[in-house]
Order: structure tokens, then C-alpha cells, then sequence
């Protein structure tokens, strides 16, 4: 791989022996102090630090006046993280030698296992040159290792400083102690840091060690041969709902299988898990199928399905018009199919308004002004948004759903794929499916649709032509399942979606256009009385941009 | 100096909706006084006088704007310096 820079690679390797020589001079000064091995630390940590600032120079500039290769920029960001690092270990020496004069006797330091972690750290420094050099993967893990390594050997000499602070022993040395301690532990979130620097360069993502083992651990229990280094990661890794997620296309095997890895919050990945299982068993095909899944501690990690095709909104601005009418007929067609299989007569509450109220803090963080306070134009009263808030939790209150249907539950227009070979639509990101109402669904997929950021007339004419397609299926099924309150809940849960969908909006102007159709809304049916209100229609040019 | 009062309203309405509020100003004028009360606090208007009128109307493809602008002093015993109403559509 042709990524050297000449002088830059010199440089690097030089803070790197640098560094190697100051951890050696930290631990010969422990073992043995004396002023000449401490003024050589001391006088060598502003070699360190201008080697450090050359080779941060020399990356900036070599970024900005060569064109480079991705895998070159790749490179010069990772000496570039290292480096700094490199410089911060560095610093935790001096540190270390420092808090020495601080001790009563040098010798006090003898009663901990200190010994083999500068050994081990050394060592580490020693490797990551070879490691960048030969793009070795498992020595790049063996470094990220390290920090446990570490963590584990501070925690033991914590626990003996520990016993001697609670009976007063020594109490000053003991504290010294903790800091130069505490100050190899350090240097094991930098060599982390070194450890995922390099897993960058070799792998080509960003990836922490953490969602690394997860992925490692996945792919093996789904029988997928190889390494990770035998699998491409499709893309940048993508971060939705707090959960990071990358495509994995396995390379040179006959058969070959595309997956999806989500790693994240445990709680949200395992109701994904159980509800993808839940999906499988009623609708088989419908939804991405599980190939594993994994715990670990606060996280889960999940291998699923990649299903090929298209979102459907990437087939809304398909030049072929054709082909969004056949994605809108199969999409309904299976809606439909699902909605009418799954449904429960029970009616059921909903709490669609509830939403906003929960959301508020950060839709305002995001927008401070969204939030009308009490007006008036002389005698005329102009509601607040909390006064109608109110009022739609009232009206909320008497409109239940007659029935329940499984819900995706996330209805995002970029959460449903079609497939225009196969003609048929998939669903993912299913972590809220549920028993609820199908308005629910509905009106955050219209929201979803007039959120599409495509303002040009053509686009919006094929995003209209959506809304209505989608509007006139849904109602004819409210219909058709005896549902005369349907406009009534679609009235709030567009507006609820419209309102807080703004936090995720940055565009001032258009935020605020959000917020006040979903006020218009609001304003509409509370201004209503109950007998009034009972003959509400959905007034669907209000998703018309 | 007093500090500047400002009221601010801004909204989505439609043409039967909006009518409600051009009648609210409209009454204002015809009495000589306006109240505008944003969270608890007023600013009272007097129009009167002479006042400056100004429509501005654009069209610039489907986008339509149509603004009124009416602007006056107050004068005699009446404390405000100034006021001005403007409506934008």
C-alpha cells in the first residue's frame, strides 16, 4: 500500500522511539531516582512535544496541498491520533517522576505491582509501528487490549491503597501513590485510543473495540468464514436512534451474504430482536430475518438480513413514474394485508398528544421559540400551543381506536425498502412495533413524506401524489373497518408529528412552517364543538408544501 | 427612553381562518384602539390621524406575498412615540 510520506514517516518513528526512551527513563527513575535521570525526563518532554507538533503540521499541510488517496488520508489521520497520544503518554511520565518528590522514600512505591505494566506498556509502544506497517489486525486488537490489561492492574493496587487510607496509615504516601498510579492507567486510554487509530487504517471504518468484538463474536456465531478483514463495511457507519449501524458484504466467497450489524443501547437492539422474531413468525419475509444477536453488559449487538432494493423514498424520485406506482400499489396491497390480518376489536387509548408534551424539552432545546404563549388581537383570543395541547388531550381522550393492528411502529418512509424485481416491500427498524392504532403508523408516514428535503415542483408533485395515494387507502380502510373517528386521530397525530418533528430540523423557516400546520391543526379541531366535531375532515392540504 | 414593545404573531392559517383576525384589526381602527396582549403583558395602540398605508405584493412563481403596512405617529398627551401595525400574508 503506497500511503508513506517521506520525512512524516521519519518524524513519527522518532516519537516513537522518543516515547519508548521517556517510559524506560520513567521506570529506571522509579526503580532508582536520581537528578540526572529525572532532569533527562524533564528535558526530553519538549523534544516529544515539538515532534508531536512537526507531525501534526506536516499531516495538515500534506492534507491540504496533495491530493490524496482515501486510504493515504486514512493513514494521516491515524499518525495523526497517534501521535497525540504518543505526546499524552509522554506527559504521564513527567507526571509520573514529578509526583516522586512527593513520596517520603522512593522506596514506599515498592509495595505495589507497578513493575509490569510499564513492561507491558513498553511493549505496547514497541508494536505499533509494525502494526501500521503490516496492517495487522490482531495486533491492532492486542493493543486496544491493553487498556484492560491495565485497568484490571490499577484496580488491584486501588484496592490495597484502599485498605491502608481506612485505617490512617500513611495517608500522604498512599495518595501519592494513587497518582502515579493512576497515571499508568491513563496511559491505557491512550494506547485504547492508538488501538482504534490503527483499527481504522486496517479496517477503513471507524469502529470502537467494543462494537468490534461485538461484530467479531456475531459473524462467528452465524457461521460466516473468515476474518473481519474479509468483510467490506458498506458505507460509513450510520448512527440512528442511538444505535450505530454498517452494512457487511462478505468478500470473495461464492456465497456470498449481505448483512446489516446494529450495535447499541441493549434495550432498544433486544426489542428489535424479539420483535424482528415476532414480525418473521406472522408475516415470514416481511422484515430482515436474524443471523445472531448478542449481550454484552449495558450494549446489544444484532446480524441481520441486508434486504436489496430500494427506500421508498429513493423510489418517489425515481425518473420512472411507473416505478412509484407499483411501489404505492404494493406497498398498500401489503398494508392492507397486514392491518386486516392482525386486527384486534378492542378498542384502545391512545397517546399521541402525551408525545408532544414528552418531547417538548427537546424541541425547545432545538427551537426555544416553538411554544406560542397565550395571545389576543383586541377582543380576539389566540390560543397557546400548551391551551391547545390541552384541548387535543381532551378530544384524545374521547376518540379511542376501535381496534388494534401490529404497528411497524416507526413508520418512516425510509424505513420501508421495495424491491422492484422481486415487487415487494420489506420493513425495517422495528424496535417500536406493536399492538396499537394504525393512525399512529399513518400519520408519521405522511409526516415523513412532507419532511422529504426535496423542494423542486417535480419532487414535490411525486410527494403529494404520495400523500394522497396514502391518505385515500388509509381512509377507505377506516372505512371499510367501521372507523368514523379516523380523521379525528389522523388531525392529531399529524399535528403531533409535525410538531415534534422540528427538533430534527435545522432549517429555521422550515421548522417553523412544521410548527404552525400542526398548530392549524390543533386550533381546527379544538375550535369545534362535540357535535361538530364528530364531522371533522382531514384537511390534507395542510401536507402540501 | 422606554424600551421597544413588539408583539409577534406568527401562523398557518387559511383564507376563512384568516378573516377572523383582519376583522379583530379592522375593529381596532374603527374604535381608535387596538389591544395586542402577548403572555400577560399589553401594548396598547391608538391609531388615529393621518396614517401611512402601504400594500407590497409579490409573485414570484406558485410563491405569493402580499403585505400591509400601516404606520403612525401619536401625538398630543398620548405617551407612545409611534406605532405600527403590519400584516404579511
Amino acid at each position: 500500500m503506497h500511503r508513506h510520506f517521506e520525512g512524516l514517516d521519519e518524524n513519527f518513528r522518532f516519537l516513537i522511539l522518543e516515547v519508548q526512551n521517556q517510559i524506560k527513563a520513567t521506570i529506571e527513575f522509579l526503580l532508582a531516582p536520581t537528578p540526572g535521570t529525572y532532569d533527562k525526563i524533564i528535558n526530553k518532554d519538549d523534544y516529544i512535544d515539538n515532534l508531536k507538533n512537526v507531525i501534526e503540521n506536516k499531516c495538515f499541510t500534506t492534507l491540504s496541498q496533495t491530493k490524496l488517496s482515501p486510504e493515504q488520508m486514512k493513514y494521516l489521520r491515524a499518525v495523526h491520533v497517534i501521535s497525540i497520544n504518543l505526546e499524552r503518554i509522554g506527559d504521564y511520565c513527567v507526571n509520573i517522576a514529578k509526583q516522586m518528590g512527593y513520596l517520603s522514600t522512593p522506596r514506599f512505591l515498592e509495595n505495589f505491582d507497578y513493575r509490569e505494566s510499564f513492561l507491558k506498556i513498553h511493549q505496547t509502544v514497541s508494536d505499533i509501528l509494525p502494526t501500521l506497517h503490516k496492517a495487522n489486525l490482531s495486533g491492532a486488537l492486542a493493543i486496544c487490549r491493553m487498556e484492560a490489561e491495565l485497568d484490571a492492574m490499577y484496580k488491584g493496587n486501588f484496592d490495597k491503597i484502599m485498605i491502608h487510607l481506612r485505617i490512617g496509615r500513611n495517608v500522604e504516601d498512599h495518595i501519592t501513590s494513587l497518582f502515579i498510579i493512576r497515571y499508568l492507567e491513563r496511559i491505557g486510554d491512550s494506547l485504547l485510543n492508538i488501538g482504534e487509530a490503527l483499527l481504522f487504517v486496517i479496517i477503513g471504518e471507524r469502529i470502537k473495540i467494543q462494537q468490534f468484538q461485538a461484530l467479531q463474536r456475531n459473524l462467528t456465531k452465524s457461521g460466516l468464514q473468515g476474518e473481519v478483514t474479509d468483510v467490506d463495511f458498506q458505507g460509513i457507519w450510520g448512527s440512528r436512534s442511538g444505535c450505530r449501524i454498517a452494512r457487511v458484504e462478505e468478500k470473495n466467497t461464492p456465497q456470498a451474504r449481505d448483512s446489516i450489524f446494529k450495535e447499541g443501547n441493549l434495550r432498544k437492539i433486544r426489542q428489535e430482536k424479539i420483535n424482528l422474531e415476532c414480525w418473521n413468525e406472522i408475516f415470514p419475509g416481511l422484515v430482515p430475518r436474524v443471523f445472531s444477536y448478542q449481550e454484552e453488559g449495558e450494549n446489544a449487538s444484532l446480524l441481520t438480513e441486508f434486504l436489496a432494493g430500494c427506500t421508498l423514498d429513493e423510489a418517489i424520485f425515481n425518473p420512472d413514474e411507473e416505478i412509484l406506482e407499483n411501489a404505492l400499489f404494493i406497498f398498500e396491497q401489503t398494508l392492507q394485508h397486514i392491518w386486516e390480518q392482525t386486527l384486534n376489536r378492542f378498542e384502545l387509548p391512545t397517546n399521541m398528544m402525551r408525545q408532544v408534551g414528552d418531547r417538548m424539552s427537546s424541541i425547545l432545546q432545538v427551537h426555544p421559540e416553538l411554544m406560542r404563549p397565550p395571545l389576543g388581537i383586541g377582543p380576539l383570543p389566540i390560543p397557546s400551543a400548551g391551551e391547545l395541547i390541552k384541548g387535543c388531550m381532551d378530544i384524545e381522550a374521547r376518540y379511542p381506536a376501535p381496534f388494534s393492528v401490529f404497528i411497524h411502529g416507526d413508520f418512516n418512509i425510509n424505513n420501508v425498502i421495495y424491491n422492484h424485481q422481486n415487487q415487494k416491500v420489506y420493513f425495517i427498524d422495528l424496535h417500536r412495533s406493536q399492538h396499537a392504532d394504525y393512525v399512529q403508523d399513518v400519520s408519521v408516514f405522511l409526516v415523513s413524506n412532507f419532511r422529504l428535503p426535496a423542494f423542486d415542483p417535480l419532487s414535490r408533485g411525486r410527494i403529494h401524489q404520495t400523500i394522497a395515494s396514502f391518505y385515500a387507502f388509509a381512509k377507505s380502510f377506516a372505512q371499510a373497518h367501521d372507523d368514523p373517528g379516523f380523521d379525528i386521530r389522523l388531525g392529531l397525530g399529524v399535528a403531533r408529528s409535525l410538531y415534534t418533528s422540528t427538533r430534527f430540523e435545522l432549517n429555521r423557516s422550515f421548522a417553523h412552517d412544521m410548527y404552525n400546520r400542526g398548530l392549524f391543526l390543533m386550533e381546527r379541531l379544538t375550535e369545534k364543538t362535540p357535535e361538530e366535531l364528530a364531522g371533522f375532515s382531514f384537511p390534507l392540504e395542510i401536507l402540501y408544501y | 427612553m422606554s424600551q421597544d414593545e413588539k408583539f409577534e404573531f406568527e401562523s398557518v392559517q387559511d383564507c376563512r381562518t384568516i378573516q377572523k383576525y383582519l376583522q379583530a384589526l379592522q375593529d381596532g381602527f374603527d374604535q381608535g384602539r387596538l389591544v395586542l396582549s402577548a403572555d400577560g403583558a399589553e401594548i396598547v395602540l391608538h391609531p388615529a390621524g393621518y396614517v401611512k398605508f402601504e400594500v407590497t405584493v409579490k409573485k414570484k412563481g406558485q410563491e405569493n406575498k402580499l403585505a400591509i403596512k400601516v404606520g403612525w405617529k401619536d401625538r398630543g398627551d398620548q405617551a407612545a412615540e409611534s406605532g405600527t401595525i403590519s400584516i404579511s400574508s
